[in-house]
């Protein structure tokens, strides 16, 4: 039995405090990602030139639409990981996600918000790995990938989020 | 706008052709708003996705620090089965060309080993990239040894390496065609061979190298030979039991393939049998499962295309 007087648990439980190490975008589906100081989010939209943006749908994945693959996050510490335990180096343009975090715990928040910077997203999905990101890096890397592949997002404030921003609960 | 299809090639566009001797023009391909394209490597080849559905592969013979685009040799060949033709005759500056990713190549990296490039008339195309990344890393231990007829193609980039003692044309009009033994030698560890030419020519390399490493040796194949299937992979047949359809499944190709090949529409996502995306139902048969998806249960009934395969000369579907 819960007491009338007692609060509910935070929606939140993991609290974290992260920062935006690397950005990235591309035009089209197999080219090379393009590192950026900062990236243009538009509410409900996508990033502005990236190839899954509503509206451009240049990406591999594009005649597949998914209203939340409008920015994709990765875990700096995966990529640690994948050299530690498996050494494969994937640089933070070969995952092919848009934003490389480091210290979010990025699959605890799927269902949340949480603020990107300026930005504040929702996390829709885990993204998957997929035999695409083997194809253009020939690193054998979606089976270490397997839970671990960044997380899917809608933007729900657009903004301007940039290299050093902070990565915050809501 | 949302595509029906998934994207399967790099959008490019034809920025310059230019004529490079008898029959031979340059196509530079770059990004349509100047992207950097994928990298190759040295010697790289890619595949062309011609308008109309032709599917050619010619070696990159710029340099592989560019980029920014690729540039592609092509033989205007009277007798070959069009593609070439179409390329001379029809496409123009500003044409779009979907290409594959870049493929093959030769591994450069390391300075003990020196190289040998021999090439039969456009064949040397892909040593003209490795030429490229060859100097450009500031060496000069490598020859590049070409036999053609008269003026070779691509004479005004071949010429610069003859006057400076890199390249040696074996003209076949005023002299005999070049013994590839002694041209190639005996074999030798420090030293990596490569060729790319006519059959004919490929097969007075492959006898003439019997002897060499094979981790020293390099062909370079106008048409690719078929590849050799893995020791457990085998070909079988798709049964669709609801269209009374039957599709034969090569050894190594995948189901999903096979089926999207005919025009069968399995929805896909991550080709690796995890997110579920291409699930079909089987009929009958023995299907080797290999998702890491589905239950015990769901594959009494349930198979993912892009990893299943059959241990069985038939296995029927319910498509």
């Amino acid at each position: 039995m819960v007491a009338g007087n007692e609060q509910a648990p935070p929606r939140s439980a993991t609290f974290f405090v992260g920062v935006v190490r690397h950005l990235h975008i591309t035009a089209r589906a197999f080219l090379p990602m393009r590192s950026m100081a900062d990236l243009t989010l538009i509410a409900g939209k996508g990033i502005e030139g990236d190839r899954y943006s509503i509206g451009r749908e240049e990406g591999f994945y594009s005649h597949k639409p998914e209203e939340g693959r409008q920015i994709t996050l990765f875990e700096l510490e995966t990529l640690e990981a994948l050299e530690r335990d498996f050494g494969i180096e994937l640089g933070p343009r070969d995952h092919r996600r848009n934003v490389t975090v480091e210290g979010v715990p990025l699959n605890h928040l799927v269902g949340r918000q949480f603020w990107l910077g300026e930005t504040l997203l929702e996390a829709t999905r885990l993204s998957f790995p997929c035999r695409h990101i083997e194809e253009i890096t020939g690193k054998p890397v979606f089976d270490p990938l397997v839970h671990r592949s960044g997380l899917n997002c809608r933007i729900l404030i657009g903004g301007t989020v940039r290299v050093g921003d902070l990565v915050r609960n809501t | 706008m949302t595509p029906r299809r998934p994207i399967t090639t790099i959008r490019t566009v034809i920025t310059a052709i230019s004529p490079s001797g008898h029959d031979v023009k340059l196509f530079a391909l770059a990004d349509p708003e100047g992207w950097d394209l994928p990298p190759f490597k040295p010697g790289g080849h890619i595949d062309l996705h011609l308008p109309d559905g032709q599917v050619r592969t010619y070696s990159l013979c710029n340099d592989p620090a560019e980029h920014d685009r690729y540039l592609v040799a092509v033989k205007r060949d009277a007798s070959g089965r069009g593609g070439s033709i179409l390329l001379h005759d029809q496409i123009r500056i500003g044409q779009e060309i979907g290409v594959s990713l870049p493929r093959g190549g030769l591994d450069l990296a390391d300075p003990a080993i020196s190289h040998k490039f021999v090439a039969g008339g456009i064949g040397v195309t892909p040593f003209l990239s490795a030429v490229a990344a060859l100097q450009r890393a500031g060496r000069s231990d490598f020859t590049l040894h070409l036999v053609a007829r008269g003026t070779p193609p691509l004479a005004d980039l071949i010429t610069p390496l003859v006057e400076a003692g890199q390249a040696v044309l074996h003209d076949t009009r005023t002299r005999a065609r070049p013994d590839l033994a002694v041209l190639v030698g005996p074999p030798r560890d420090d030293i990596a061979l490569a060729c790319c030419g006519p059959p004919g020519m490929i097969e007075d390399f492959e006898k003439a190298t019997t002897a060499w490493s094979p981790e020293r040796l390099h062909i370079e194949y106008f048409v690719p030979p078929a590849l050799p299937a893995s020791p457990d992979a085998r070909s079988y047949t798709l049964v669709l039991a609801r269209t009374e359809t039957e599709i034969d499944v090569p050894a190594g190709d995948t189901m999903l393939d096979a089926l999207q090949a005919h025009g069968i529409d399995v929805p896909t996502s991550c080709g690796g049998g995890i997110c579920g995306a291409c699930h079909v139902e089987w009929l009958a048969g023995t299907p080797i499962h290999r998702d890491r998806v589905l239950t015990p249960a769901q594959r009494e009934r349930t198979l993912m295309a892009c990893v299943a395969t059959s241990a069985a000369d038939r296995l029927t579907l319910d498509l």
